[in-house]
C-alpha cells in the first residue's frame, strides 16, 4: 500500500538497451502516470557497458527510484517452441540448460541460462530488470495480425533475424538466426569452395547415389501442378492479400539498395528465411501449412531487395513495417508493469 | 513476469541512505518523546511533592504556632516561678533579717506575716529591753507599730507587736519585686 502511494509520487524511467553488431542503442523514456515527460535515444559505439553509457544510464536512473532497465536477448541459443507442455519439449529441443517461459499457455520461448547469466553479469553495474525474447517483441508488434490466418512473421535486427509462423495466435514454428557479416560470409564461401574442390578431386561415383522409389513417387505429385492453374485458386491467392497492410506500406516506401554490403546482407536474410521456411515445411515435427503472407518488422531499414527476393523467389505477399526495437522493448516493459 | 526472462529488482525510494536518515530521525524522536515523558513525570512528581510540602508547611506552621504558644506559656511560667522564687528568697531574707533583729534576750513564740504588716508574739524580760532592742528596728521598717504587754507567770512580759506599712510604700515594694 505504502509502496503504491510512493510509486504514484515518482516518475518512471524506462531504460531500453538494444545491442547491435558494432554499437548499442539506448532509448530512455521518462513517464508520469499519464504521459511521456521526456524521451531520448542515444547510440554508443560499443557493444559492452562502457563509462560513457554507464554515466548516461545512471544520470537518468537517478531521476527516480522507479527505473527499469530492459534489454533484448541476443543469445544465439534462443528460440521458441509451439507447445507449453514440458513433456513435449524434448520432441523439439533439449531445454535442460535453457530458461523458458510459457506465453499465454500457447507456446514457449527459451534462451540459454548461461547467456542470461552472462548478460546480467555484463550489465551488473547498472542492473537489468527485464530481458525480453525477440519472439515476444514480434508477437507484441504484430498482435493485430497474429490472431489471424497463418503467416510468417520476421523480426529483422542488426545481426539477427527471428523467424516465426503463427496461426490464430498459436506459434507453429520459430527460429532465431544470426546474419553473418561480410567477412564471415566470405569465409563461409571460401570453405564451401574448398569443399567443392575436394569433392571434385574425389570425383562422382554414380553408384553411390541412391534413387529411392519414394523420391520418384514425389515427382509424380508434380502432376497436381495443373490444379494450381485453376482460376479459383488464383482468386484465393488474391483474396489472401492484406489490403490494409499494403495501403500502410505504400506510404512507407522502402529504400533502394545502394551498397554491395546491404545487398549481400539482404540476400543473406533472404537465404536464412528460405532455409527456415524449408525447415518448417520439411520437418514433420511442425504442423506445416502453406504460407502466403509474410510480415516483416524492420528495425534496421532493410532495402526493397529483401521484399523483392521473397516475392519473386518464394511467391509470398510481403508486408514490411518499420519498427523501433528500443521503443518496442519499452512497450513490453510497460506491459510487464501493467501500465 | 509474463514476458521477461528475469524478475525486476525491487524498486523503492527508501534507499539504505534514506533508511539511515529515517532511523536517525526515528531514534531522535523517540529520545525526544522519552525526554518529554520523563519531564512530564518529573513535573507531575514535582507538583505532587510541592503539594505535599505545602500541606506539611501548613501543618508545621500550625505546630509552630502551637509550640510558640507553649513556649510563651512556659516562659510566663518560668517568669512566674522566678518571681515566686525571688519572692520566696526575699521572704526568706526578710524572715532571716527579722529573726536577726530579734535580740537574744527576747524570745519569739509566734510570728505572723501579713501582706502589709507583721504580728509578733513573744516574751521579754521587761519593757525596756523590748523598747530598745526590738521596737526601734521595727519602727525603722514599719510606719505604724502597736505593742501590748501582759505579764507571764515567771514575771517576764508577754507581748504582741502589730506593725503595718503605708499603702503607698507597700505598692513601691511590689513594683520593685
Amino acid at each position: 500500500m505504502l509502496d503504491k502511494i510512493l510509486e504514484s509520487l515518482y516518475l518512471k524511467v524506462f531504460v531500453n538497451i538494444v545491442v547491435q553488431r558494432t554499437k548499442t542503442v539506448v532509448y530512455i523514456e521518462l513517464r508520469s502516470k499519464k504521459e511521456i515527460i521526456e524521451e531520448e535515444t542515444v547510440e554508443f559505439n560499443t557493444t559492452a557497458l562502457n563509462n560513457e553509457m554507464y554515466n548516461f544510464i545512471v544520470r537518468y536512473a537517478k531521476e527516480s527510484p522507479y527505473y527499469y532497465i530492459s534489454i533484448v536477448d541476443c543469445s544465439a541459443f534462443q528460440g521458441a517452441l509451439p507447445t507449453c507442455e514440458k513433456n513435449k519439449f524434448s520432441d523439439y529441443k533439449d531445454l535442460s540448460t535453457a530458461q523458458y517461459k510459457c506465453f499465454e499457455n500457447k507456446w514457449v520461448f527459451y534462451t540459454s541460462k548461461n547467456d542470461i547469466y552472462e548478460l546480467e553479469k555484463k550489465y551488473e553495474d547498472v542492473g537489468l530488470d527485464f530481458i525480453f525474447s525477440p519472439f515476444v517483441i514480434l508477437q507484441n508488434f504484430f498482435k493485430d495480425k497474429i490472431n489471424g490466418n497463418l503467416a510468417m512473421y520476421v523480426l529483422v535486427q542488426d545481426g539477427f533475424i527471428s523467424v516465426s509462423m503463427f496461426e490464430n495466435s498459436q506459434l507453429l514454428y520459430a527460429e532465431h538466426l544470426e546474419v553473418l557479416t561480410g567477412d564471415d560470409t566470405d569465409d563461409i564461401l571460401l570453405n564451401d569452395e574448398m569443399d567443392e574442390n575436394m569433392d571434385l578431386d574425389e570425383g562422382i561415383d554414380l553408384e553411390d547415389i541412391d534413387v529411392e522409389e519414394n523420391d520418384i513417387e514425389d515427382l509424380d505429385d508434380f502432376g497436381d501442378i495443373e490444379d494450381l492453374d485453376a482460376l479459383e485458386d488464383i482468386d484465393e491467392f488474391s483474396q489472401s492479400k492484406d489490403v490494409e497492410e499494403e495501403l500502410q506500406e505504400s506510404l512507407d516506401t522502402l529504400p533502394e539498395a545502394e551498397e554491395d554490403e546491404s545487398f549481400n546482407e539482404d540476400y543473406q536474410r533472404f537465404t536464412l528465411i528460405q532455409s527456415a521456411v524449408a525447415h518448417f515445411y520439411k520437418d514433420e515435427k511442425y504442423e506445416s501449412h502453406f504460407i502466403e503472407n509474410v510480415y516483416i518488422s524492420d528495425c534496421i531499414g532493410v532495402t526493397s531487395d529483401l521484399k523483392k527476393y521473397l516475392e519473386e523467389e518464394m511467391f509470398f505477399n510481403v508486408y514490411v513495417r518499420q519498427a523501433d526495437l528500443a521503443v518496442e522493448v519499452c512497450e513490453l516493459a510497460k506491459m510487464e508493469l501493467g501500465l | 513476469m509474463k514476458y521477461s526472462f528475469i524478475k525486476p529488482k525491487r524498486k523503492t525510494p527508501i534507499t539504505p541512505e534514506v533508511q539511515i536518515v529515517f532511523t536517525f530521525f526515528f531514534i531522535t524522536l523517540i529520545m525526544l518523546f522519552l525526554t518529554y515523558a520523563f519531564l512530564l513525570y518529573k513535573d507531575y512528581t514535582f507538583a505532587k511533592d510541592k503539594t505535599n510540602i505545602s500541606s506539611q508547611t501548613q501543618h508545621l506552621q500550625v505546630n509552630i504556632k502551637k509550640m510558640q504558644a507553649q513556649i510563651d506559656f512556659i516562659q510566663k511560667q518560668k517568669a512566674l516561678s522566678e518571681k515566686v522564687f525571688t519572692k520566696n528568697m526575699v521572704l526568706k531574707d526578710s524572715i532571716s533579717n527579722l529573726f536577726d533583729l530579734v535580740p537574744q534576750r527576747i524570745t519569739l513564740s509566734r510570728a505572723q506575716l501579713l501582706k502589709n504588716g507583721l504580728i509578733l508574739y513573744g516574751i521579754t524580760p521587761n519593757k525596756d529591753v523590748y523598747s530598745f532592742m526590738l521596737q526601734a528596728p521595727l519602727r525603722s521598717i514599719f510606719h505604724t507599730s502597736y505593742t501590748s504587754f501582759y505579764p507571764a507567770k515567771n514575771g517576764w512580759l508577754m507581748f504582741v507587736s502589730t506593725n503595718y506599712m503605708d499603702k503607698s510604700q507597700n505598692e513601691e515594694l511590689d513594683i520593685e519585686n
